[in-house]
């Protein structure tokens, strides 16, 4: 168990040269249950447990293993991200669950998140083969994208916080905006390399200028992963300042800037406000792999929007 | 108290110190004078009897009956010291594990375990060669074995089963066992299970069905069927469809068996139905029930979900008995799920008729239910689907058909509310819209057509007390119903739906009622003064042992910690039928009255042994036996029992309870007799967000009649538990089968069970009716209380957006769905600007209202008369009420066969109809 970033960098770097598989696990409320089921499960982790350097949390900087529930207890924190982190779960799995973590969430189908047993009675799927090139069983008769589900309730609200995300490697740190972070596929997910981690998330202090809302659809108010998710901030004056980005549609969050663009260049009140939310709507293309049916959640998306826009007094 | 003291009858040895006095027993040290508020008018105290009085009035001690008591086994529960079914730990135990078929339906051609036995730390592996005898809860239906046999018949059937020195080992092992299968064609749609099939999941040999999946098949015709479409001035037709729901109670099934050294063996498994496990076994394992010990632990939970008796039981012992080790079984909770034996997925067609007057002139309900694989319950499970909604409304015509069919699914089966509950919201939703188009108050309707206490329904069920009258006005006034009923504001509703079910089941599954009692119970008084309860009845959470100890304390004038109840073995328990029908408080409280009687009785003539007073003018208070007029005179507890144990020792005795005769004589008369029914009504509202579809349930007022509550924490707790459970069948819950066939949300993170941010603010009503052959009065309060919620949900949702539901569960998607079609039909494109349903009252409702008011009289008038009349179902369609109304006319049917005419033009279970029996087709299996 590394006891600081570079110990845990030099762990990692002696698997890839080994040749060994390994996962990080950080909080473990993913990456256990996924293990249970034999969801690929890898013959090594390595625990983020003792690093101190990422437990770091101030305005704006959130250390990768802050816990879920720090982010809402938090009066410091912007109170999108404390929303956003209050929705996720339960406070048991929140006082485990990390950002870094909720981030970088595994990606959700209802042909995946299946026992072993389950899954090798539908002869598996592409996301976890097993060795047999199985195709997907979502869109079927292929087997070259997984469209898994990204269900994460925080990145659409550090998308349209402007937040960057801070990685480190073996072979060095880099950063980029979060919503460059994340590469569509339900099975690469992310811009991650083999024994790169998410260290922090920084924001900058003028973010803390916006006002912000998330809107999620859920079964349940608690437990459950979004179904659809919008969030969206502003200063309260400009419009240029708007930002929408969503979780739970596609396999990974969107960032809607090239909507928002194009519906305030010629912005009609509220008549705009609908424009925008249809615009929204069409832009997402959900599939048929969480609980419900995907024409559902696509409508939602357009009422989240609207709700979203609505509460933040955009006229 | 000084030691010189003379002391008669406790005399120590000259020169020793004497003995002090005996005291009262219990923790304290004075006992208490009888709290006169609890003690009935009818023995001279100050309980007010609105409903009579009652058998067990001279009982009445006040020392529990009747008060908030915390269940006598909460303090192991949660400390943590309550051993469920996986805490049970042997010394060298062996885990079992179970492999299970891939397959929706395959012929298994070989099992190869030698590669698996070859693995170090395997111990036993069985298959369905171990044991060859087939087992069922039911014996008319015993189509279940250990282990699969020839054929597995959904994905995670039972194939092998394996026991190793670890987990890991005996996973490890399941992978090297060799299954060849050939695949069969499966079925999955219950339509599909109504036509022959070259292959049929089950073999009934000369009484199957067809060819067809039928497992079983009910017809039932009762009264004026012929003319209820022309008398009808209001039709309600629904098609619903229910999905599957599962028990999901926290703890999931495990058991533990061992062999010890003379060859019995024990069993501990968290078991509602002990006794029925127990014969099951003795079939399966070949050896005499009194070779083994059913061992219930304490059960987390079982809702019906733990009332068959299960394979992975039967193969604990089997591999207890190969390796010679304890064996344990746990569950996982997709394990939980694939056993499943959970509420039907059903299609039930409701039609209703009233007519001009505003009687129900008919009920035409055709229920087809998926059994999944196995048929469990299900035999009853079909009949309850019809025959539990023939009240507590007196109706002009029932027709019933129903059909169970076999699917290549996890075995559907008994949950809360058997079989009662998906067409009980057919009919009060049915009910809710005949008010609608009849334009009168649902509660009026319903106030203006119930039948009487001491009555008998249509098919011949005998009601004995009823205070449903009481539970709609109870909730009427409670939810302020007159001022928001049809008066909310869009997206905000309020609903009414009632329940009917019964208190036990009146025939034992098992045997002839003639010779063995439902239950009974022993007790034993040593001289410490304490009470031990012997009794089989299973304690599944309900509180059944804090029942039995209330009874024997009040009976006996004890404090409740003086009763100790063992209720865990069959070796020292007499039979008890276990936790099913609401059966218990009834039946064993009931025989724990009658024991502690005879207790009783000879402690009052010890008393006059000892006193020299007459023992008929004795009392029995908190631990003393006095004269009634002269408490002056009188002994403590503790001295007459000494008093009566000097020639015997100990004092033992045995009580029990078995149903009267009850019932008519037509084929399926038996199904939903009961020696009691229970009542209830409950009010929601429900606020439906119209643009999302999602509906949120914020107050519920539940009124339950019980016939009196031996422990009203007890039945508020159960009336906020069955909210609970019914909402989730109602909002949210189903088991999902994806379109391979497979269950989709095998787990408790998608089977979406509601949470504590879902629960309305629930008012239990308690309405105590006074049952005259219930102990003490009470009824059961156990699954009654879950029926009304889902109704009153639905008619809420009516009332705050105008959608009328007939699927379950109403997920926001689903009302979405229906909100769109809503908008399309009032020609408004935001939901926000729809209409909702207005109430404009016809004339009608006074009719009715008057109606109401006479049969409350009515209803009152036969409670509080001892020489009553009979009153048959019928008389309020102009019928001699003391004569079943078939024995007056040729036009009121009885019959339970279909007529080549309805036969032309089935519905759909009743099409199940058009197919012969092979043993009437001149073949043979």
């Amino acid at each position: 168990m590394p006891n600081n970033l570079a110990e845990a960098m030099e762990v990692a770097g002696r698997f890839i040269a080994a040749g060994e598989e390994f996962d990080w696990i950080a909080g473990g409320t993913d990456l256990i249950p996924n293990y249970k089921w034999h969801l690929n499960p890898k013959p090594n982790v390595i625990s983020l447990a003792n690093i101190s350097e990422l437990n770091q949390l101030t305005r704006t900087h959130i250390g990768a293993m802050v816990r879920l529930q720090d982010l809402t207890e938090n009066e410091e924190m912007h109170p999108l991200l404390a929303t956003a982190a209050g929705s996720i779960a339960s406070v048991m799995i929140r006082r485990s669950a990390t950002v870094g973590g909720n981030i970088c969430l595994d990606t959700r189908c209802f042909w995946y998140n299946q026992s072993e047993d389950w899954r090798q009675s539908i002869d598996w799927c592409h996301k976890c083969d097993c060795g047999t090139e199985a195709d997907c069983r979502v869109i079927q008769n292929q087997n070259d994208l997984c469209v898994a589900t990204y269900q994460a309730d925080l990145a659409p609200a550090l998308i349209c916080l402007n937040a960057t995300i801070h990685l480190a490697s073996p072979n060095g740190l880099r950063e980029m905006p979060l919503s460059d972070f994340f590469e569509l596929d339900g099975m690469k997910k992310n811009v991650l390399n083999r024994g790169e981690i998410v260290t922090h998330i920084t924001l900058l202090e003028d973010s803390y200028s916006l006002i912000g809302t998330y809107h999620k659809l859920s079964q349940r108010e608690t437990w459950d992963f979004p179904e659809a998710g919008i969030a969206a901030t502003w200063d309260g004056k400009s419009l240029s300042s708007l930002k929408i980005a969503s979780t739970g549609i596609e396999s990974i969050p969107r960032d809607h800037s090239e909507q928002v663009e194009a519906a305030i260049e010629s912005w009609n009140g509220s008549q705009s406000i609908d424009e925008l939310s249809e615009s929204v709507r069409k832009s997402v293309k959900p599939v048929n792999n969480t609980g419900f049916q995907p024409s559902y959640r696509r409508k939602m998306v357009k009422v989240l929007t609207r709700r979203s826009l609505k509460q933040l007094g955009i006229k | 108290m000084s030691d010189d003291e003379e002391m008669v009858g406790y005399r120590q040895q000259p020169g020793k110190i004497s003995f002090s006095r005996p005291g009262s027993g219990g923790k304290d040290q004075f006992s208490t004078l009888r709290d006169e508020g609890m003690i009935p008018e009818s023995q001279g105290g100050n309980k007010s009897q609105p409903w009579g009085s009652h058998r067990h009035d001279e009982l009445v001690t006040s020392s529990a009956i009747g008060k908030r008591t915390p269940l006598i086994d909460s303090r192991e529960k949660v400390t943590g010291r309550a051993k469920y079914g996986d805490d049970i730990r042997l010394p060298n135990e062996l885990i079992g594990k179970i492999l299970r078929s891939p397959h929706h339906f395959a012929r298994i051609k070989s099992v190869d375990t030698s590669a698996a036995e070859a693995l170090p730390g395997v111990i036993a592996i069985a298959t369905g060669a171990d044991a060859s005898a087939k087992f069922g809860v039911l014996p008319v239906t015993k189509d279940e074995h250990a282990l699969a046999v020839n054929l597995v018949r959904h994905v995670g059937d039972l194939v092998a089963a394996v026991a190793a020195e670890d987990e890991a080992t005996a996973l490890h092992a399941l992978q090297l066992i060799d299954v060849d299968y050939e695949i069969l064609d499966s079925i999955h749609d219950m339509k599909e299970g109504l036509e022959n099939s070259e292959n049929p999941i089950h073999d009934r040999g000369e009484y199957h069905i067809g060819e067809a999946n039928i497992q079983k098949r009910v017809y039932q015709e009762f009264g004026e069927v012929d003319n209820v479409s022309e008398n009808a001035a209001a039709t309600h037709h629904s098609n619903w469809t229910f999905g599957g729901i599962n028990h999901g109670f926290t703890e999931p099934h495990a058991a533990v068996a061992n062999w010890d050294s003379r060859g019995r063996l024990t069993l501990y498994t968290p078991q509602q139905v002990p006794h029925y496990l127990h014969r099951s076994l003795a079939d399966v394992l070949e050896i005499p029930m009194h070779q083994i010990n059913v061992y219930r632990t304490f059960v987390g939970g079982g809702f019906g979900g733990k009332s068959d008796p299960f394979p992975h039981e039967m193969c604990a012992a089997i591999l207890a008995r190969k390796s010679g080790r304890p064996v344990r079984i746990t569950f996982d909770r997709e394990e939980v799920f694939l056993t499943n034996r959970g509420r039907h997925p059903s299609h039930i067609e409701m039609n209703l008729h009233a007519d001009s007057q505003g009687r129900l002139c008919g009920i035409e309900t055709d229920a087809l239910i998926d059994g999944g694989s196995f048929a469990s319950f299900g035999h009853v499970t079909t009949y309850y689907n019809g025959v539990l909604h023939t009240a507590p409304y007196e109706i002009g015509a029932f027709h019933y058909t129903g059909a169970r069919v076999w699917t290549n699914k996890p075995a559907s089966g008994a949950m809360r509310g058997h079989g009662a509950v998906n067409s009980r919201c057919a009919v009060e939703v049915g009910l809710d819209d005949l008010a609608d188009q009849l334009q009168v108050d649902p509660m009026t309707l319903r106030l203006a057509n119930l039948l009487p206490p001491l009555s008998a329904t249509i098919t011949g069920f005998r009601i004995t007390s009823t205070g449903m009258r009481e539970c709609l006005e109870k909730v009427r006034k409670a939810s302020d119903w007159e001022n928001k009923f049809r008066k909310l504001p869009l997206g905000h509703g309020i609903g009414i739906g009632c329940g009917f079910f019964i208190s036990g089941s009146g025939l034992p599954i098992h045997w002839d009622p003639n010779k063995f009692p439902h239950a009974t119970v022993h007790l034993k008084i040593d001289m410490d003064g304490g009470v031990t309860v012997h009794t089989g009845a299973a304690d599944i959470g309900q509180g059944s042992d804090t029942v039995v100890a209330q009874s024997v304390a009040e009976v006996l004038g004890l404090p409740l910690d003086m009763i100790r109840v063992r209720s865990q073995e069959s070796d020292t328990s007499p039979v008890d039928l276990g936790s099913y029908s609401s059966r218990v408080t009834f039946m064993n409280a009931n025989a724990a009255i009658s024991a502690a009687m005879k207790i009783r009785q000879e402690l009052l003539d010890a008393t006059a042994e000892i006193t020299g007073a007459d023992a008929a003018h004795m009392v029995i208070g908190d631990r003393r036996i006095y004269v009634k007029r002269d408490p002056a005179v009188g002994v403590s507890y503790l001295e007459a029992l000494h008093k009566a144990q000097e020639e015997r020792g100990a004092l033992v005795a045995s009580g029990a309870y078995r149903t009267p005769p009850m019932g008519r004589a037509h084929k399926g008369a038996a199904a939903g007799l009961a020696p009691a029914y229970s009542f209830s009504a409950y009010a929601a509202e429900v606020k439906v967000d119209v643009e999302t579809g999602q509906t949120k349930v914020i107050n519920v007022w539940a009124a339950h009649d019980c016939g009196k509550a031996l422990n009203p924490l007890s039945v508020e707790g159960q009336i906020i538990g069955s909210c609970h459970m019914g909402m989730g069948q109602v909002l949210s819950e189903e088991m999902v089968y994806g379109r391979t066939g497979h269950l989709m949300n095998g787990n408790l993170l998608d089977y979406k069970i509601p949470t504590i941010h879902e629960m309305p603010h629930v008012t239990p009503i308690i309405v105590e009716s006074n049952d005259p052959e219930g102990p003490f009065g009470a009824k059961e309060a156990g699954e009654g209380p879950l029926l009304p919620i889902l109704p009153a949900v639905c008619n809420a949702v009516y009332d705050a957006v105008g959608i009328r539901v007939d699927e379950l569960p109403i997920t926001p998607d689903r009302i979405h769905r229906n909100i769109e079609k809503l908008c399309r039909a009032q020609g408004v494109s935001d939901p926000l600007d729809l209409t909702t349903p207005k109430l404009k009252l016809s004339s009608l409702q006074e009719t009715l209202a008057k109606r109401a008011a006479e049969h409350e009289q009515r209803d009152i008038d036969r409670r509080n008369n001892d020489g009553i009349e009979p009153y048959h179902n019928g008389a309020l369609f102009g019928y001699d009420p003391t004569l079943p109304a078939d024995e007056q006319s040729d036009e009121w049917k009885v019959s339970v066969i279909p007529t080549s005419e309805y036969l032309a033009e089935p519905r759909l279970a009743g099409s199940a109809w058009k197919h012969t029996e092979r043993r009437h087709r001149g073949e043979s299996s």
